[in-house]
């Protein structure tokens, strides 16, 4: 229960300061990332980035430069051509949330 | 770390022998597959969790389009994206070679090299300590969860050990590749065994939650099953097509079982193997040969001698036990039936109308208002959707219930309202679990678990109903079976098979500790 309510105050903080859905996030994060970087961290086996520990500006203008090919990745900048600022921010929201326990 | 190693050297070691005149590209590819690929997609590129890769089946598809899905993994299913892990050249290469390599044929692994296999880490087991080194009422607690590891291989594999009255992980093994299946010793509680997607079975202290020995039984192959008094294991490949019985000790192989036999269409077949079983009925395994169609019973007697059933269905798999573990259930999948079969008289009893595709799981057996009731899920994606239900005493059909797709594993609990279902279907449903009534016989209630929802399964007191959120949900989650209220979540790279220690006690999931009894 106490787990619940701190989640739910995150939320409330997290959906304030950025304007952003984390529920939006978590499902375009589910479609679209978490292959490769995992919903909560990427497999211990792959090369991936560990998004997770990135907070929220840092995701946003990181995905932003993927979309607009700033910087350069031919798989971040396929993954990202299609997000909407909305879908940045949701999913920039969604991993700035997540704390793996280990 | 070590036995990783240990592993990789095995592995490395059958590719030596698969590829003995190919040129230096195609021996660097096939290592490449062995190593990489193997485990899912069959080590003589026949399938097996995974499709078949061959020239065959990759016959006119664009190579472009194959090194796309190879680089970023196939979304939602168990396909790994190997961007990063292997180069750019090493996927096209892979891509060539798989597009110009037909099926293998039967890779040998004899006795011999069974044997030779078996690794041993803890030499005298008397030094292992003499009971659970954490806190835990009772061993039948020990809910085993097989975590596949987001490749199929690596650090991300392993057998994950969890207290299913506290939620918390007591312990896990690494297996290297892909942990599968875990059965435990029914006579002796500190004992699990963990068989991996590449045919390893590990024998695992469940007190010091170490592994003690392993044997390589094959290439590819779930089977797995071990005999009433503890003392045999049997198991069973898919590559190459053959079983074996083992000495649950040591693990020491004692005999091998070529799989072939006259299908029921009248060809001789070589067979992968099925589902194996050990009953609390009789010292006998019962195994399936899937193409064969039969079911062989062996027993455990000087020799193994076996008796073999004919024509009980086209493509068998899975099966479960009821009638004190006289009676075995077992699914055709190409029929759409569950064959039941008497164990004593070594016949066919009557073969059941499933839906299609029959998989049952593990099974489930429920008794409920003097009738013992049967659930089989069916795996296939049809028009006609539903989990069948049989009365196991009249053995006959009592309802097919509509479920929303197509369903892998049925879990029950003698002590739980409810029989749950994982839906499998290659969409949002496959996030979901639907819980059937066990009075009313309707689906009443659908779950959200996240992630590939499957392989439900209750604590052994029935308190709460375990969940893999496998693929890309990365963890287990834990329910209360009453009012399914999310009580925990166990984080591990994509969850699948979950295994309590309690099914040792009832047998079938669903039935009472009181139903094995009558058998003993
Ligand atoms: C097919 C695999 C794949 C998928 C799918 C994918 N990524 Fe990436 N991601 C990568 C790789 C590889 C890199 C490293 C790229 C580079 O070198 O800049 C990366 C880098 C990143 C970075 C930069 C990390 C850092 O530390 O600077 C962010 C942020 C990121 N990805 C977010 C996402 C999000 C959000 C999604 C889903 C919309 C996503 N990725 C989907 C493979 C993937
Ligand atoms: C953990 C299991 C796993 C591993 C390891 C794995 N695959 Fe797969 N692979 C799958 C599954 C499951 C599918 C089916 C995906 C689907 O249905 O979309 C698949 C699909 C594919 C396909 C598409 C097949 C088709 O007919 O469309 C190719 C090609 C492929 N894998 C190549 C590879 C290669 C090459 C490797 C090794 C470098 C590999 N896979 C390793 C599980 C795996």
């Amino acid at each position: 229960m106490k787990q619940l309510v701190l989640l739910m105050a995150t939320f409330l903080i997290a959906g304030n300061s950025y304007g952003a859905n984390l529920f939006a996030g978590q499902s375009k994060a589910e479609a679209m990332c978490s292959q490769c970087h995992g919903l909560k961290k990427p497999s211990v086996d792959s090369p991936f980035p560990r998004i997770f520990e990135r907070d929220f500006t840092y995701l946003q203008t990181a995905l932003q430069q993927y979309r607009d090919k700033t910087r350069k990745s031919d798989i971040m900048n396929a993954v990202t051509g299609s997000l909407s600022d909305d879908d940045i921010d949701n999913i920039a929201a969604y991993y700035d949330n997540i704390h793996p326990s280990k | 770390m070590k036995i990783t190693t240990k592993i990789l050297s095995t592995a490395v070691f059958t590719v030596l022998s698969l590829s003995v005149n190919a040129s230096d590209d195609a021996h660097h590819s096939n290592q490449l597959y062995q190593e990489n690929c193997a485990s899912c997609h069959g080590a003589d590129h026949g399938g097996y969790i995974a499709p078949a890769l061959n020239a065959d089946t990759l016959k006119g598809r664009s190579p472009t389009a194959l090194r796309s899905i190879i680089m970023t993994g196939s979304f939602d299913t168990l396909m790994p994206p190997f961007y990063g892990k292997l180069s750019d050249d090493d996927i096209r290469g892979l891509v060539k070679h798989l597009q110009s390599t037909p099926k293998q044929p039967n890779p040998a692994w004899t006795l011999e090299d069974m044997k030779k296999s078996v690794q041993v880490y803890v030499q005298d087991e008397s030094t292992l300590p003499s009971k659970p080194t954490y806190e835990i009422d009772s061993m039948d607690n020990i809910i085993g969860v097989a975590a596949r590891g987001k490749y199929g291989r690596g650090a991300g594999s392993k057998a994950v050990f969890i207290n299913s009255s506290t939620h918390k992980e007591i312990g896990e093994v690494p297996t290297g590749t892909a942990a599968h299946i875990i059965e435990f010793n029914p006579t002796n509680p500190r004992w699990a065994y963990v068989k991996t997607d590449t045919a390893e079975i590990f024998k695992i202290d469940l007190y010091s939650m170490k592994a003690v020995r392993s044997i390589k039984t094959g290439m590819n192959g779930p089977g797995i099953g071990i005999s009433r008094d503890g003392k045999y294991i049997m198991a069973g490949s898919f590559v190459p097509h053959n079983a074996v019985i083992l000495n649950a000790d040591t693990l020491e192989p004692l005999k091998t079982f070529e799989l072939e036999g006259v299908d029921p269409d009248g060809k001789m077949v070589s067979s992968d193997s099925g589902m194996i079983i050990g009953t609390p009925f009789a010292d006998i395994f019962a195994i399936a040969l899937e193409n064969a169609g039969q079911v062989w019973v062996v027993d455990l007697t000087e020799g193994f001698p076996v008796t073999k059933i004919t024509d009980v269905g086209r493509h068998l798999h899975d099966a479960f036990l009821t009638h004190g573990g006289q009676k075995l259930m077992i699914a055709s999948y190409d029929d759409s039936i569950v064959a039941a079969i008497d164990l004593k008289e070594r016949k066919i009893i009557k073969k059941l109308p499933a839906g299609c595709v029959p998989h049952v799981g593990g099974g489930s057996a429920v008794k409920v208002d003097g009738r013992t009731l049967g659930f089989g899920t069916n795996f296939g994606d049809c028009d006609k959707m539903v989990v069948s239900v049989w009365d196991l005493d009249k053995m006959e059909l009592v309802k097919q219930i509509p479920v929303s797709g197509g369903t892998e594993s049925p879990a029950a609990h003698a002590n739980a309202p409810y029989v749950a279902v994982d839906i499998i279907s290659k969409d949002k449903r496959a996030r979901t679990i639907q819980l059937i009534d066990k009075k009313s016989l309707e689906v009443a209630k659908t779950l959200d678990v996240g992630g590939h929802a499957y392989f439900p399964e209750y604590s052994a007191d029935g308190k709460f109903l375990y969940v893999s959120a496998g693929y890309n949900g990365d963890e287990v989650v834990v329910y209360d079976s009453n009012t399914f209220e999310k009580v925990a979540s166990i984080g591990m790279e994509s969850p699948a098979g979950i295994f309590s220690r309690g099914r040792v006690k009832y047998m079938t999931r669903g039935l009472a500790p009181d139903e094995m009894k009558g058998a003993k």
